[in-house]
């Protein structure tokens, strides 16, 4: 870092409106000879209203950190830059988490019939990149066989004569992938020997991808949903490592997103349109349910398997469900706490 | 002739569906219409793969209130999609053909081969639901047959099959009006309005469990597997039937 007389400490100072931000001390100190390049490289790549807005986006805060000002300034610049990208009147929504809310998932794995409506509605929800070359999905299903847990197979899978286990578990002979089938295609589901297990974000509330991020742009909202400031993430996929449910996905390459499938109703942590080398994942559908409405993969599941609602609220369904059902967190030894639950009537 | 004549006047009542449609929840059972009023935001995507509902927008659309009973009272505003215009023959089947006296009402509940409605019942000598210990007009109205029956042979309609289905139902029906059974859409704070769907819009009466397959819901077709990593050819290595 050449010619920068602020002294260390002050850069990393703890976090607050004071503290300076990456912005700031940029403007404070001069910008660097690198910058200078990439930038001169944005204003000149296209038109100025475009580069004003993506020079205005380069260097602000971590989202969590700005004023509310400063806030609203980053929504109307990326409203801006989407409803031109997009062809089409694209809204960024900055609603904060509400008093008196923590929003919980319940999944019913008795019922899920394995169809993966839930995962398709949530990329038409979330904006997530579409296939060939990139396709992301943040719900997976897990085509599981039934009745592994079985008398028989109690003492398979121990060391054997090569005194090492190289893989399965302790229940089933090594070489058996028990993890569940991702890419199972019958003709009808379900089917007889099968159940299903979706997997998606587990909304922690000791989330272990929070405690690795090296900038904090992944934190846990007051009302529950991780979610990551897509603009503040150096694509490090610490986060991806460190989350023991594979809930996060990288976008390896620039999204592809098609202008006509693009949902409009944005949310700034939530389904605003990503860029190249960002970490994204699934934010109970942050744009839908902090205005009160259920999330698209709720919506969509054709049995209802999927319940969700406010925790604090005793007469909400996935309280009834916590109160009446038998039910699971997935790796509850993680210490992980997640609000995802799974139940059986 | 009659089914004929009901046919015909159904097509003609039916307006013709424009647009794209998909179906809800169960395959056949309802349908919603893409309307193209705002490309941005529809009221429904579908999908190409299977044809079925993939998204929501208007969660309320062709929805009416689903009303009271003693024993269910919504703590928000509780909306349903009215089942009788999915029901080809309800129009008729109270005057043109269950006129009342004729044909003449048969109490006996041992299974016998129909001579009409096979498409409805397709293998009535072997009618899954309740196995053997319930026949027509346990469900159906005897005097009316446009209505289902409760306990006290008061006429139900058709829009409001839970209150049919409750009687033998109970640990469901409760479970179902708490919001724990069945699908809801729209808000989802407890007091908040909810579209709920009603029993036969998911399970199909006569035909409860599918055959052999034991379940309570139809079998559909699965939504495509997500796209291999790259550089792995197929998931072979992830089949472990035969094993």
């Amino acid at each position: 870092m050449p010619d920068n007389n602020i002294p260390v400490t002050d850069v990393t100072a703890s976090p607050g409106p004071a503290s300076p931000t990456r912005r700031n001390f940029i403007k404070n100190t001069g910008i660097t000879t690198a910058s200078l390049v990439g930038t001169a490289a944005l204003v000149t790549g296209s038109d100025e209203a475009k580069a004003t807005a993506s020079w205005a986006e380069h260097f602000q805060g971590n989202y969590r950190l700005m004023t509310d000002e400063e806030k609203q300034e980053a929504i109307d610049r990326l409203e801006k830059r989407y409803s031109l990208e997009y062809d089409k009147k694209v809204t960024v929504d900055g609603t904060e988490a509400q008093e008196g809310v923590l929003f919980g998932y319940a999944l019913n794995i008795q019922k899920c019939i394995g169809c993966r409506r839930c995962a398709k509605a949530c990329v038409e929800e979330n904006n997530q990149s579409r296939g060939p070359d990139q396709e992301i999905e943040w719900i997976r299903v897990l085509k599981m066989e039934k009745g592994e847990f079985t008398r028989d197979k109690l003492n398979d899978g121990y060391p054997g004569d090569y005194g090492i286990q190289v893989g399965g578990n302790a229940y089933s002979a090594a070489g058996v992938v028990l993890e569940g089938e991702h890419y199972y295609e019958p003709e009808k589901v379900p089917e007889s020997d099968s159940h299903y297990m979706p997997i998606a974000c587990m909304q922690c509330e000791k989330p272990p991808c929070v405690k690795v991020c090296p900038v904090r742009t992944t934190y846990r909202e007051p009302d529950g949903p991780v979610v990551v400031d897509y603009n503040w993430c150096i694509g490090c996929r610490m986060c991806i490592g460190a989350c023991p449910y594979w809930a996060r996905r990288f976008n390896w390459g620039e999204p592809n997103l098609p202008k006509e499938e693009m949902n409009p109703n944005t949310h700034y942590l939530g389904n605003r349109p990503r860029m190249k080398g960002v970490v994204e994942k699934c934010t109970f559908c942050i744009q839908r349910t902090r205005h009160g409405r259920y999330p698209a993969c709720v919506e969509v599941c054709p049995v209802g398997a999927r319940k969700f609602g406010n925790l604090l609220d005793p007469e909400s369904e996935i309280r009834k469900v916590l109160d009446r059902k038998r039910v699971f967190r997935l790796k509850a030894e993680a210490n992980t706490y997640p609000k995802f639950f799974y139940y059986a009537d | 002739m009659n089914r004929l004549l009901a046919i015909l006047v159904l097509m003609l009542l039916t307006p013709l569906a424009l647009g794209e449609t998909c179906f809800e929840s169960r395959k056949g059972s309802s349908e919603v219409t893409k309307t193209d009023t705002d490309p941005d935001l529809p009221n429904v995507k579908c999908s190409d793969e299977t044809g079925a509902v993939l998204w929501w927008g208007d969660p309320y659309e062709g929805t009416v209130p689903m009303g009271d009973s003693d024993v269910l009272t919504p703590l928000g505003e509780a909306v349903v999609k009215p089942r009788i215009p999915k029901l080809s023959l309800h129009p008729i089947c109270g005057t043109a053909c269950h006129n009342g006296s004729f044909p003449p009402k048969n109490d006996d509940k041992n299974p016998r081969a129909l001579t009409m409605h096979q498409d409805i019942v397709p293998d009535s000598m072997n009618l899954q639901h309740g196995r053997g210990a319930i026949w027509c007009l346990d469900c159906h109205h005897s005097d009316q047959r446009n209505m289902l029956t409760d306990n006290f042979s008061n006429p139900v309609s058709f829009n409001e099959p839970q209150k049919l289905c409750g009687k033998c139902h109970g640990p469901v029906y409760r479970d179902w009006r708490d919001g724990l059974h069945g699908k809801r859409i729209g808000e989802l704070a407890s007091d908040g309005k909810k579209r709920w769907w009603v029993c036969t819009e998911c399970h199909n009466p006569h035909d409860v469990q599918q055959g052999t397959r034991d379940s309570g819901f139809a079998e559909l077709d699965p939504e495509r597997a997500p796209l291999l990593p790259k550089g792995l050819e197929n998931a072979d290595h992830e089949h472990h039937s035969g094993h």
